[in-house]
């Protein structure tokens, strides 16, 4: 072996260990009901259970906070779409010369952080329109905001990876309107883009803790901070859980973007 | 079919100016390339044309009717991108379809003009492919196939070739050539390679800084360059001493004969003679010496050192330019069948 290779095994096994053996370490503590202290060698497969996951599972307060992010996700990512999609299509057809500007203000989310958001929002809302604040729904445009990063950038990356102008030039030229070619044209060679953008706000969504905590809020993510106070092990099994589901839905983009040929690290480069 | 008029188009972005006035007639039926360098212009004069940029000022005109400001998708034009433009989500025909479906053509016309393009363009047997599926060759013939569907009556052609390799340039070249002459459709060509825009144009204009320099046959653009810029860039070109002989008549590598002044000649006393004007005699007293030779098949280009005339190019007939060496002694002359030159 070259010490090219050799480097670059070192580095795969590293970062491997770094994120398996705090993974492994926490399925062990959901699933096997052993303490640390009594784990000898020889009783290494006694005592494995995925009782405390069912258990967790069956609680109806899960289900409430599941189905409360669940529906989060799906409207952070509508609101989303419906803002920045036009707004992408519009930039890249008709202003390219506004898209640096749109990029820096598409990553500003990530530079506010979301306690100044939050402060700033609520306090504003508090005093005109106090009813806004109560709903869990109140978090959607918090959402939608936290993930235009990922929104814009999967907009951007398969408007450029099909060409639009082109696209919409050659359609004008052919006679049809900009509805025609919108609907006609760019949407379906957007399919797996939007696709892609929903997924991430999803992801994104179903893992956010901070302004649900922050606005008290009951989703997921909170729910499983409190629930794994009083059921640790349980309250793990639900954490690996969901990781797991957010992952999959990540590599289930990752699949369908290669399918359709798009640019993979640049439409999902900003995970 | 449709003649074009184009006066005094002026578009500016920004502080570039892209065409500083532009004065441009294509008659019905020809086929136009305009050629320049990158920047001269020729791809703005060709969006102008498309209704993708409104000119600043001017007029264009379109078998009669002023067109200027109406958009695109109401002009009735066909055109080619240089970037592949078929729609990916359909099939070759569906593209070459699109046009005829937004214009709500009955299907059984429909059906009728698919076919007959399908077959001009050699594409029958790909007509349910997508695009993905196709190399760039065939992806330009459905493009050329989509633009033509709806009987435009001005196609624009934006590099078409340009992202295509050498070889599949050429035989598209030739292709497009032969189904614009089927189908008589004024069409205006833009190129930065004049030995497309010379192979397949009926005239060619030459644009440089958003002017348009000559408009004019290929060979008349060939061998009676109107200005500096023409001459030097179409085809290779000598720059040589000429002295007047009076009676518009110039000497020039030791013979006298009748001089064309280019329309923006600064009087410099040079001539542009093309490499292939000039022949060598073997003359040991000559004042030229070989540099190199570079066998091309049918001629061979060889490089000289003249004391008087600096570096010259002659293309001679290979078979005349066998006995050439590195070093040779020679005397430059023009050939007996030159009659005139280009006074610069």
């Amino acid at each position: 072996m070259k010490r090219g290779d050799v480097l670059r095994w070192v580095l795969i096994v590293t970062v491997t260990l770094y994120f398996a053996v705090p993974m492994l370490a926490m399925a062990r503590f959901a699933f096997q009901v052993v303490p640390v202290a009594l784990l000898t060698p020889d009783r290494i497969f006694e005592g494995w259970s995925v009782s405390g996951l069912v258990d967790a599972l069956g609680e109806p307060a899960f289900h409430e906070a599941a189905k409360t992010s669940l529906l989060l996700a799906v409207f952070a990512g509508i609101l989303n779409l419906s803002l920045l999609l036009p707004l992408a299509i519009a930039i890249e057809l008709r202003a390219q010369h506004l898209k640096g500007l749109l990029t820096t203000i598409t990553l500003l989310p990530w530079v506010i952080p979301p306690i100044a958001l939050v402060v700033g929002v609520a306090a504003t809302f508090r005093s005109i329109a106090p009813w806004f604040l109560a709903s869990p729904y109140s978090l959607v445009p918090f959402y939608a905001l936290w993930a235009m990063p990922f929104t814009y950038r999967a907009l951007d990356a398969g408007l450029r990876s099909i060409n639009a102008k082109t696209l919409y030039e050659a359609g004008r030229s052919l006679g049809a309107s900009s509805r025609t070619i919108l609907w006609r044209v760019l949407m379906p060679n957007l399919g797996a883009s939007l696709i892609a953008a929903s997924v991430l706000t999803g992801a994104l969504v179903l893992g956010e803790y901070a302004f649900a905590s922050l606005l008290l809020k009951n989703t997921l993510p909170t729910y499983l901070e409190v629930y794994q106070g009083g059921e640790p092990r349980a309250g793990m099994a639900l954490a690996l859980a969901v990781m797991l589901l957010t992952a999959l839905m990540l590599w289930i983009v990752v699949r369908i973007m290669r399918r359709r040929g798009l640019d993979v690290s640049a439409a999902a480069g900003a995970v | 079919m449709a003649s074009v008029t184009m006066t005094g188009v002026r578009k500016t972005f920004g502080s570039t100016v892209a065409l500083e006035r532009l004065d441009l007639e294509i008659e019905s039926g020809e086929l136009v390339c305009l050629l320049g360098p990158s920047g001269c212009g020729k791809t703005t004069a060709l969006r102008v044309l498309a209704g993708f940029e409104r000119p600043d000022a001017g007029q264009v005109h379109v078998g009669g009717s002023d067109i200027t400001l109406v958009p695109t998708e109401r002009r009735g034009f066909g055109m080619v991108f240089q970037e592949y433009s078929l729609f990916p989500n359909m099939t070759a025909r569906a593209n070459i379809e699109f046009g005829l479906k937004v214009q709500k053509v009955a299907p059984a016309e429909r059906r009728s003009t698919l076919e007959r393009l399908l077959t001009v363009t050699a594409l029958t047997e790909h007509a349910d492919k997508f695009p993905h599926q196709l190399s760039g060759g065939q992806k330009q013939r459905v493009a050329l196939a989509r633009a033509l569907a709806t009987q435009p009556r001005l196609l624009l052609l934006d590099e078409p070739l340009s992202a295509l390799d050498a070889k599949v340039r050429e035989s598209l070249r030739d292709e497009i050539r032969r189904v614009q002459r089927e189908f008589g459709v004024t069409t205006v060509f833009v190129t930065h390679d004049q030995h497309e825009a010379l192979a397949v144009a009926d005239r060619v204009g030459v644009m440089s800084n958003g002017l348009l320099e000559q408009l004019d046959p290929p060979r008349i653009l060939y061998t009676a360059p109107r200005t500096p810029f023409v001459t030097g860039f179409v085809g290779s070109v000598n720059r040589v001493g000429a002295t007047a002989a009076g009676d518009g008549r110039y000497t020039v590598l030791g013979r006298t004969l009748p001089g064309i002044v280019a329309a923006s000649s600064t009087g410099g006393g040079k001539a542009a003679v093309r490499p292939e004007q000039i022949a060598l005699d073997r003359d040991p007293a000559g004042q030229a010496r070989v540099l190199d030779a570079s066998f091309l098949g049918p001629i061979t280009r060889v490089r000289l050192r003249d004391e008087r005339e600096g570096d010259v190019i002659a293309d001679l007939m290979s078979a005349d330019a066998a006995d050439l060496v590195v070093d040779a002694v020679v005397r430059l002359r023009l050939r007996d069948d030159v009659e005139s030159v280009v006074i610069l």
